[in-house]
């Protein structure tokens, strides 16, 4: 590709949102971050870093107290069935390239989207059927998480 | 449900639907090789104007599922829809079983109920 072709591309919005996905990071890296978003919110290694915040990371729309998309509250409520309170929740609502960026980064068109352990598990029908199969309770006690479903099985064999 | 009612009577009509209900049930039947498939328009219950086609749940039922994970599955939907989900579909809410799955549970989940997202996030003038 000539040069001022290239040039062209890394300014332009163009280069922001065709060339990234994909690309092996030590090519964007080289880049030096100036057409990547700015190395914004919605950046590879931006979306990394909150993937590994913490085993469970949740992308949606809203917030736990407050989703605002019925597939987001499903995800929330399965969590909280399972007793988990304690995670990492964004709004992609509130950043528009970190909406984007999280769909670049999993390959997957739609929110929600779960992590455990730093990697994509599904949305929300995946959710679902994982609760429902008992493969959640298995992937939490993985990451150290006892579910509460397993307490309550408990309590209603002791009855 | 209204929603399987809406897709009998679209198919006593002559038609499934509308032009991108048709689209996805096009391109997942080509893809997939589906011995079921149900396309659900889900976009009324979303508070879209009439005859908005944003919000689909689909039912595939493939042998080409067998051996695959949950995810690997949700992808070659995805993958199917790939330019619909890039353009006018919005959300899309996935069950994919091989036909023996299908046999011994033959259910489609609803979908969630919508509270609202794109409404909230949109400003119309």
């Amino acid at each position: 590709m000539r040069a001022a072709v290239r040039a062209a591309w890394r300014i332009g919005t163009g280069a922001a949102l065709r060339g990234r996905a994909g690309r092996p990071l030590s090519q964007a890296a080289g880049d030096g971050g100036g057409a990547e978003g700015g190395g914004g919110s919605g950046s590879r290694e931006a979306v990394e870093r909150l993937v590994r915040e913490h085993p469970v990371v949740v992308f949606m729309k809203g917030s736990p107290a407050q989703p605002l998309c019925g597939f987001s509250n499903a995800v929330v409520q399965i969590l909280r069935l399972h007793g988990v309170e304690d995670y990492r929740a964004h709004d992609v609502l509130q950043d528009p390239d970190l909406r984007q960026g999280i769909k670049n980064y999993s390959n997957w068109p739609t929110i929600p989207q779960v992590y455990l352990n730093g990697e994509f598990v599904g949305g929300c029908d995946i959710l679902l059927q994982m609760h429902q199969n008992g493969d959640l309770v298995e992937e939490l006690k993985k990451l150290g998480i006892r579910s509460a479903l397993l307490d309550a099985e408990k309590d209603q064999e002791k009855k | 449900m209204r929603g399987p009612l809406l897709a009998a009577a679209g198919a006593a009509m002559g038609g499934t639907g509308g032009p991108l209900a048709r689209t996805i049930r096009a391109k997942l039947t080509a893809a997939l090789q589906p011995t079921h498939l149900e396309v659900r328009d889900d976009s009324p219950r979303h508070g879209g104007p009439p005859g908005a086609e944003t919000h689909f749940g689909v039912l595939v039922v493939s042998g080409l599922f067998a051996g695959l994970s949950p995810l690997q599955r949700h992808r070659l939907v995805h993958e199917a829809l790939r330019a619909e989900l890039a353009g006018p579909l919005h959300a899309l809410q996935v069950t994919a079983r091989t036909p023996e799955q299908w046999q011994s549970d033959p259910q489609n989940p609803p979908a969630p109920p919508c509270l609202g997202g794109s409404k909230r996030e949109k400003r119309r003038g």
